[in-house]
């Protein structure tokens, strides 16, 4: 499985929790270096084991990981990490928080602080530097913690549903700052989410994952750059009714 | 200031209705002695000076005992968050010794420490351990997972997580805890002189019972609580500094 291109590469991959329930069974999956792929589910299918072996912050119970050729034992400099939360240190202001990755291996330096404010501009929030978390909206906190995941410039991100708690607007408007802003470095990126409209917007490939297996792995073909036009277009539209009926369960169909 | 002003007001008039009852109804200066001679006594008493070297000493005694109980506290509770197996064989007993009262604990420290001084640091920063202990314990482990992940994934070390990280997470907790380390300090000191001591604003309380003089103990309550409020405002201060980042957040 461990062709050269390849960022991530999964091979046969299990995972089952201390008391034997299995999590994943035998994934089979590879990230070109540079592509975006989005792994779809509902709650509780595994995506986010997955997203966390791949990071290193779980360990497979079979199967190996790999990140360009090497195998994951731990988490690597080389991938950044979005969560859920935008998980910001309250205590620290913005520019702090953002420079986080960089301060707690070397000190920070003036060029460190002007990577940190263009990636805050980048992302819209220049002008909230210096104040705190707290002050922030959901979508301000969430970029800032985008940025913080780009500061150190890793080639790979994994983001594990990062725009979940936001309204629709924002969201989409977080969605078209990410894909500027990792088509300027050329990241790799592995994008977890229960959002299918999300999932086909941003990614070249959806894995949709279902009972700890990949049901369906889709690939999306809209040329890129990629507007709010793309959303409304049938190719779209086809190509989550597809990603839809994959995520409905066989029970459910049979009964 | 404003705000204030009526909280003042009604100190004033509870003097006054004091100070009429006591009189108009002949009340025993032993008993109740009137605001006015109260006042009279703690004014010689700072003019003489001979209140001064009771409150150094007391004083003395609480920070002293203060300070030593909320770092060996603060300390002991950082060893016990970060060492898992030491957090589970201690916990029983550090659950058992909050319930024992350290001040049935003054006699003994008389018989290893002596008379004086050094009795009463003891029993202070003892009474002060406790509450930085339990705190400091509970607050390193408020960092959510999340959090912790992505120090993880920043290939945090250990005492980076911990300096970083859990000790700034758990500060509102661990501030709490010096808080009430703070009250508990000046009854600790004062009390500690009521059983071993021969200086100092307790042991000088117990002087005045000794003679009967009760208008010179109201003095003494009174030097102690504005030694209490001065105390508590310097830890609000303190608390405030250290908590700066926190508050900044939290003024949206």
């Amino acid at each position: 499985m461990s062709t050269d291109a390849a960022f991530f590469s999964v091979d046969q991959v299990s995972y089952a929790y201390d008391d034997g329930t299995a999590v994943l069974c035998g994934i089979d999956w590879s990230i070109p270096a540079g592509a975006f792929h989005c792994l779809v589910g509902r709650s509780g299918c595994g995506k986010t084991t997955l997203l966390k072996l791949a990071a290193g912050l779980l360990q497979a119970t079979e199967g190996v990981v790999w990140i360009e050729g090497q195998t994951v034992r731990g988490p690597s400099p080389k991938v950044g990490f979005v969560f859920q939360t935008p998980a910001l240190l309250e205590w620290l202001s913005v520019i702090d928080n953002v420079l986080l990755p960089i301060s707690l291996r070397r000190r920070v330096q003036a060029a460190d602080r002007e990577t940190a404010i263009e990636l805050l501009e980048l992302v819209g929030i220049a002008d909230l530097a210096k104040r705190h978390p707290g002050q922030l909206s959901g979508g301000q906190q969430s970029r800032a913690a985008l940025a913080r995941a780009l500061v150190a410039s890793p080639p790979a991100l994994l983001m594990d549903e990062p725009f979940a708690a936001l309204d629709a607007i924002t969201r989409e408007e977080l969605q078209d700052d990410l894909l500027r802003l990792i088509a300027l470095r050329r990241t790799t990126v592995m994008f977890v989410t229960h959002d299918i409209a999300e999932a086909v917007y941003l990614g070249d490939r959806v894995a949709v994952m279902d009972q700890g297996q990949i049901a369906l792995d889709a690939s999306i073909d809209l040329a890129r750059p990629r507007d709010s036009d793309c959303r409304y277009d049938p190719h779209f539209t086809a190509h989550c009714l597809k990603i839809r009926a994959a995520m409905t369960p066989k029970t459910a169909e049979a009964a | 200031m404003r705000r204030h002003l009526p909280s003042l007001a009604l100190l004033l008039a509870l003097l006054a209705g004091w100070e009429v009852m006591v009189r108009l109804a002949g009340i025993s200066a032993l008993v109740v002695p009137a605001p006015s001679a109260v006042f009279a006594v703690l004014w010689s008493g700072l003019v003489s000076g001979f209140l001064w070297q009771h409150i150094w000493v007391t004083g003395a005694e609480t920070l002293l005992g203060f300070a030593l109980g909320c770092s060996i506290g603060f300390v002991c509770g950082v060893v016990l968050g970060e060492v898992e197996p030491l957090r589970r064989l201690l916990w029983p007993y550090v659950l058992a010794t909050q319930v024992v009262p350290k001040l049935a604990l003054g006699p003994i420290f008389i018989i290893w420490f002596g008379f004086g001084m050094t009795s009463t640091v003891v029993i202070t920063a003892l009474i002060c351990f406790f509450p930085l202990l339990e705190n400091t314990m509970t607050g390193l482990q408020t960092a959510t997972l999340e959090k912790r992940d992505l120090f993880r994934m920043l290939g945090a070390r250990r005492w980076q997580t911990l300096l970083r990280l859990k000790i700034p997470s758990g500060l509102p907790i661990i501030m709490a805890g010096v808080r009430v380390a703070n009250v508990l300090a000046l009854v600790g000191a004062v009390v500690g002189e009521f059983i071993g001591g021969s200086e100092g604003l307790g042991a000088s309380i117990i002087a005045a019972q000794g003679m009967m003089d009760s208008t010179l103990m109201f003095a003494l309550f009174i030097t102690i609580t504005a030694m209490g409020l001065l105390f508590y405002q310097f830890t609000l201060l303190l608390e405030r500094w250290l908590l700066r980042g926190w508050l900044k957040g939290a003024v949206s």
